[in-house]
């Protein structure tokens, strides 16, 4: 355990140093902020509800969706990155299990996003926006289990993307293709309430909903009570999945390094 | 002039024959720039299926402005996009010393350096919403409506370059501004949506200290009546080349500073 939390903290030192891209991306996501908050008063200008949803609740599920969208990456391009230079040969001489270590530093680094990037603009937020709170403990507790899985959902589908490596040349083009999969389908740009009925349904056999759309759900209360333990069931049982793919996938992907190293 | 011409039609033509063999990235290349746009697209649509208009803004009006910024970025993407690299690529590893001693310009030799591929996608895609919104916009169009579409797209991509090669040129004091260029360059998602949906403030930060106002929302009000702001459009030319000529300057100022200190 102590040496998985000393990557972690590694990588929390090394990111402190990179203060000019955090000012950049803070400013950045205040300029969302705002973007957000006057598109969404201009859209709900001549109207009180937009499928019974109110403009405070869509403002709350609009920003939180926006911050957990934050977490929702993972190690995918490092690993890429691992594997095209061949670092990754050496990674897997060292005496831990390399995914977890993977997770650790990405464990580490969402920590210091957490401190650095989303506490101040959560402030910020229910400072300006007036952000509703959910109404009650259980709600609070559940979101925040909900948000936990989401965000673990999207480490492991990153890392299978990342594991891609192995086989195709251009792992950037497949990363803006998972990137824009991502924004699309998982309510991180508006609830998916709001989607037409034939991409809703496609959409409920994704995984990408867990991620975000279910969590944020739960916060602004588009889902509450059984709805809301059953959300966070699709989302356990993504957690596996996805899992269990990943460590599948990688045993195949270790075997391909064994032949190229004859 | 025309050296310069000749010169660009060289570099141009050596980077074509790499595109060319890495033809599969460049089509992977194009194909997500043009989801990504789809899917902010995709999201405007949505909101539009449960409302009428946004700020007195239809659906389509409010793509037409959003084409206009896509097809001028892309002119910014397909030739300049290399002003990105100017701190990582040039100025950190001493690479920019070794252009400074040729007789080329070096701002030309920068951009010149490369041609990107996935600017492709967002001229095609930036043609393609403006192909779609431009029929539902119950406009005339003659001669003249579409030289001035073409005048106004044109301010725009120049927008665009100018913005980005101010904030560039500060590499050579930082040695890299990049995520200076960065948050600037969000900015422009402000210009999306009709600039009168905004707070007086953004709209004047907008119009008059980093003007992203006339990359979209001023050329498209410029063809849209009721929006108030025809005759304040026809600016627009005259914006994109105050940017350039202040831009330019600063960088010259930029390059005799770096200049200075290497010796």
């Amino acid at each position: 355990m102590k040496k998985y939390w000393q990557i972690a903290k590694g990588r929390m030192q090394e990111n402190t140093a990179y203060s000019a891209w955090y000012w950049a991306g803070t400013v950045s996501a205040v300029m969302k902020l705002l973007i957000i908050y006057f598109f969404w008063q201009a859209v709900y200008a001549n109207q009180t509800t937009i499928e019974n949803i109110n403009l405070e609740t869509m403002i709350t599920y609009i920003v939180i969706a926006m911050l957990l969208q934050g977490f929702v990456g993972g190690v995918g391009n490092e690993l890429a990155e691992n594997i095209k230079e061949g670092q990754v040969a050496i990674e897997l001489m060292r005496p831990y299990d390399m995914i977890f270590k993977m997770f650790a530093v990405d464990i580490g680094e969402k920590i210091m996003y957490l401190i650095q990037g989303t506490l101040p603009m959560v402030l910020i937020a229910y400072f300006f926006m007036d952000l509703s709170f959910p109404k009650s403990p259980e709600t609070i507790l559940l979101f925040i289990v909900s948000a936990l899985v989401g965000i673990w959902i999207g480490t492991f589908f990153d890392f299978l993307v990342g594991v891609l490596a192995f086989w195709t040349v251009n792992v950037w083009g497949v990363r803006v293709l998972k990137e824009s999969l991502i924004t699309f389908f998982s309510g991180a740009l508006v609830p998916i309430t709001l989607f037409p009925d034939w991409l809703r349904t496609i959409t409920e056999f994704l995984p990408f909903q867990a991620m975000v759309y279910l969590p944020v759900s739960i916060y602004s209360g588009l889902i509450s009570g059984t709805e809301a333990y059953m959300a966070l069931g699709i989302q356990l049982f993504w957690l596996v999945s996805l899992y269990v793919l990943v460590r599948v996938i990688w045993s195949q992907a270790i075997k391909q390094i064994t032949i190229f190293g004859g | 002039m025309r050296r310069y011409t000749r010169l660009y039609w060289e570099f141009a033509k050596s980077h074509m024959k790499v595109m060319m063999e890495y033809r599969i990235d460049f089509l992977i290349g194009v194909a997500s720039v043009m989801l990504e746009q789809f899917a902010s697209i995709f999201f405007v649509k949505v909101v539009f299926d449960h409302i009428e208009q946004i700020n007195g803004w239809s659906f389509y009006e409010i793509l037409f402005i959003y084409g206009i910024a896509a097809t001028g970025r892309s002119i910014h993407q397909i030739f300049f996009d290399n002003l990105w690299t100017l701190g990582w690529q040039y100025i950190r590893p001493g690479k920019l010393d070794r252009l400074l001693i040729r007789p080329v310009n070096p701002l030309f030799h920068v951009v010149a350096d490369r041609l990107h591929q996935d600017g492709f996608g967002q001229l095609i895609i930036g043609l393609i919403i403006l192909g779609t919104a431009i029929p539902q916009l119950d406009l005339v169009w003659g001669a003249a409506e579409i030289a001035m579409l073409v005048v106004m797209i044109i301010s725009s991509g120049l927008i665009f370059v100018a913005i980005n090669l101010f904030f560039a040129t500060f590499s050579f004091w930082m040695i890299d501004s990049l995520p200076i260029v960065w948050a600037v360059f969000n900015l422009s998602d402000f210009a999306r949506y009709p600039l009168t949906i905004y707070h007086k403030g953004i709209r004047m930060f907008l119009t008059w200290i980093i003007p992203y106002g006339f990359t979209a929302f001023y050329p498209a009000a410029y063809f849209i009546d009721k929006s108030g702001y025809k005759e304040f459009a026809l600016w627009t030319p005259v914006a994109a080349i105050v940017c350039c000529v202040l831009a330019y300057t600063f960088w010259n100022r930029g390059l005799k500073a770096f200049a200075s200190t290497g010796s």
